[in-house]
């Protein structure tokens, strides 16, 4: 039995910050259904790597199969309005509803939150966005670096006296997810005892803002790169074989261990070890201090492989590959993580789950409504 | 709206756990900080918002307690196993560095094992983090998720149950490109610093402007590319880019010569305008650009203030909106 058994997501989130939030729940037991369409393709199914190089083949993203373990997936055409109609019926058996859709799309094809709690009294409805659903940029339509624009974080990154630095990635899809995901959990616990459902609302330049809350409690002057208020060293280090450690002492008793295994500073001294062999003896004295890792490093990373964070799964498509595990094992209720669904390769079971005929089905299909 | 009345938390923190009690709080649960490692002051305004500091021994406090989060990036405190275990219902989140060992960890060691590190920064400069306690916030946010999940299994066994949960498993899966690159391609990401690089050519992500930086990349979106160039125009600059078919070229396959040579035009085009009128055009033509906001401008920037994400103390505070809806 997984911690979220029972529950039942009706997903129209695509790319990647809605989608890792259903992610999370589609691992620890929830039934997420993901609603796409052949006719405008989750840009996920079009994003790099593809097992074997074969871009053309929409169920060959290794990006999207690890954004979607777990899930199942039909083929809803938004546009038509027998298409829409099928949603609101997946919607009506549901007990969240998660988008992400651009400012008001989802009023306009009858799914707005008012539409939600008609069909379904006492639903969860979580969207996610770059600036949120209210206030004068709810209507903003931004890119990966907008929210990282907004929120400081790229003001705040990079070296002292250098120009904004952006995040190497799209860090507000990553942030905001897994505030989404607390949003949806708590909504549900609130749900649970009070019989309202809430529309939760998640900004991604607010995530991003709250986890930098300790640079706005202090308003730095100046980018604080690697450094820290609190511990010295603080920093990062080259090695002899061209790699980097980072050392941090947060103590008296670091300090000295450092001094014992380096005897000098680590800015003259690191370059004479192996950053293998330095790791392990500084870890041995009990000082913070880990390898700068690569792609590689964090793939065959020992202690991740270990406790089964990275998880070989088979898919149809892409064959075996890794795919992220979430990061806290339950005793009792334990995370299971399968594969990302084929395009559509769940029409017919959940389609009847929520009350299609078989003829029904064909006739939408063959018009194009279940597409 | 608070969404967790009635939830009673106890927090033992140690840096990795504390945004996560703080979460809960803030979310509405009433949660005590039963002791916690010391942090600089800024740091405490933030990642202790909204908890309630109690010298009350924890046998007392976990009395009628939820969950209790039990952070243990350094020494385990005595004796909390087993006045957790005589609590049936006790939902308890351990938070260790690494899996199930006590190796040392600090939010630059976590950083540097995230795969992050590596590839944030210049090309000639060591590898760099990401602003602030980014370690530390993950995991604060993998323990509040994974708190809140034993709370909904609670509902479905009757019972609580023991969870425990890495700082290094959180900080790595913000990492969501580097390791799936090496296994299936075997590229390994490096520095680029500002430049986004695709295909045979890299285009700029940062401009400097009028009164400070905008962010925008000549990407291959011919809309977007379009309405640019049409204002650049209407303002005479457009030079040379008025005169391309953007259906019909790849500015990923362009030569990096004539890359440079186009975005010296738009650069001469941003520098005359400031953050807000740029800003405007963005908004009203769909170029996908941002201005670049200082840290200390944020809190007043007027989609913050309309959301009220800051409180008076100048610390974010609610962590989403919440609309309310109607009864089941």
């Amino acid at each position: 039995m997984g911690a979220l058994d029972g529950l039942k997501v009706a997903d129209f989130s695509w790319v990647g910050a809605g989608p890792r939030a259903t992610k999370d729940l589609a691992d620890n037991g929830a039934t997420v259904v993901k609603v796409e369409s052949s006719r405008r393709l989750d840009l996920g199914r079009r994003s790099p790597p593809f097992a074997g190089g074969d871009r053309r083949n929409h169920d060959a993203s290794v990006f999207f199969a690890q954004t979607n373990t777990s899930k199942k997936s039909v083929t809803i055409n938004l546009s038509d309005p027998r298409g829409q109609e099928v949603a609101r019926k997946l919607v009506a058996w549901a007990d969240v509803v998660v988008e992400n859709f651009g400012p008001g799309y989802m009023d306009r094809i009858g799914l707005g939150w008012d539409d939600l709690q008609r069909v379904r009294p006492g639903v969860i409805l979580a969207s996610v966005s770059v600036a949120g659903r209210t206030g004068p940029m709810a209507g903003f339509r931004g890119y990966g670096n907008s929210a990282a624009a907004w929120s400081g974080h790229c003001d705040m990154t990079g070296w002292p006296d250098s120009d904004p630095h952006m995040p190497p990635l799209a860090y507000g899809d990553v942030v905001a997810p897994m505030m989404l995901t607390v949003a949806i959990l708590s909504a549900l616990e609130h749900r649970d005892r009070t019989g309202q459902g809430v529309h939760v609302d998640v900004s991604q330049i607010e995530a991003m803002v709250q986890v930098a809350g300790d640079l706005f409690a202090e308003m730095p002057d100046e980018k604080p790169a690697n450094s820290d208020p609190e511990m010295d060293p603080h920093g990062v280090f080259s090695c002899k074989d061209d790699r980097w450690i980072a050392i941090a002492c947060e103590t008296d008793a670091n300090r000295a261990a450092l001094d014992a295994v380096l005897d000098g500073s680590p800015e003259e001294r690191t370059p004479a070890w192996e950053a293998d062999e330095l790791e392990a003896a500084l870890v041995a004295k009990g000082i913070p201090a880990a390898l700068v890792l690569d792609g590689k490093g964090l793939s065959e990373h020992p202690a991740l492989n270990a406790a089964g964070h990275f998880v070989p799964v088979d898919h149809p498509v892409i064959g075996v590959a890794k795919m992220p595990a979430p990061p806290y094992a339950f005793a009792d209720t334990p995370s299971h993580v399968g594969p990302s669904p084929c395009l559509g390769a769940d029409n017919d079971a959940v389609f009847a789950e929520i009350g299609l005929s078989e003829d029904e089905i064909a006739d939408l299909i063959a018009e194009g409504a279940l597409a | 709206m608070t969404l967790l009345d009635g939830i009673r938390v106890v927090v033992l923190a140690d840096h990795l756990a504390d945004f996560g009690g703080s979460m809960l709080a803030r979310l509405g649960a009433e949660v005590v900080l039963a002791d916690a490692a010391p942090l600089t002051a800024p740091r405490a305004k933030a990642w202790h918002k909204s908890m309630t500091r109690s010298d009350a021994p924890l046998e007392t406090l976990l009395e009628g307690a939820d969950i209790l989060i039990d952070d243990r990036r350094t020494d385990p405190r005595e004796g909390v196993d087993d006045l957790a275990a005589r609590h049936e219902a006790l939902i308890h989140v351990v938070v260790t560095g690494f899996p199930n060992d006590m190796r040392p960890v600090t939010d630059l060691t976590l950083m540097a094992q995230s795969g992050l590190m590596h590839v944030t920064g210049q090309p000639d400069r060591p590898p760099l983090r990401l602003p602030g306690e980014q370690g530390y916030a993950l995991t604060g946010i993998q323990t509040a998720t994974a708190a809140l999940m034993g709370l909904r299994a609670r509902r479905l066994t009757g019972k609580g149950q023991r969870i425990t949960l890495s700082a290094v498993q959180s900080a790595a899966l913000a990492n969501y490109r580097e390791a799936v690159m090496y296994d299936q391609t075997g590229r390994i990401g490096t520095r680029r610093g500002n430049m986004l690089v695709r295909g045979k050519s890299g285009v700029r992500q940062i401009w400097p402007c009028a009164d400070g930086y905008v962010t925008w990349s000549m990407i291959d979106n011919p809309g977007m590319m379009r309405a640019i160039v049409r204002v650049m125009e209407e303002e005479g600059v457009a030079g040379e880019l008025a005169n391309i078919d953007w259906d019909d070229i790849l500015v990923a396959d362009t030569d990096q010569e004539v890359i440079d040579r186009w975005q010296g035009i738009v650069e001469t085009f941003f520098a005359r305008h400031d953050r807000k009128t740029l800003a405007d055009w963005s908004l009203e033509h769909g170029w996908g650009l941002s201005p670049i906001i200082r840290l200390s401008e944020v809190p007043e920037t007027p989609q913050m203030k309309a959301r009220g994400v800051f409180d008076a103390d100048g610390v974010p505070g609610p962590l989403f909106a919440v609309h309310p809806g109607g009864a089941t």
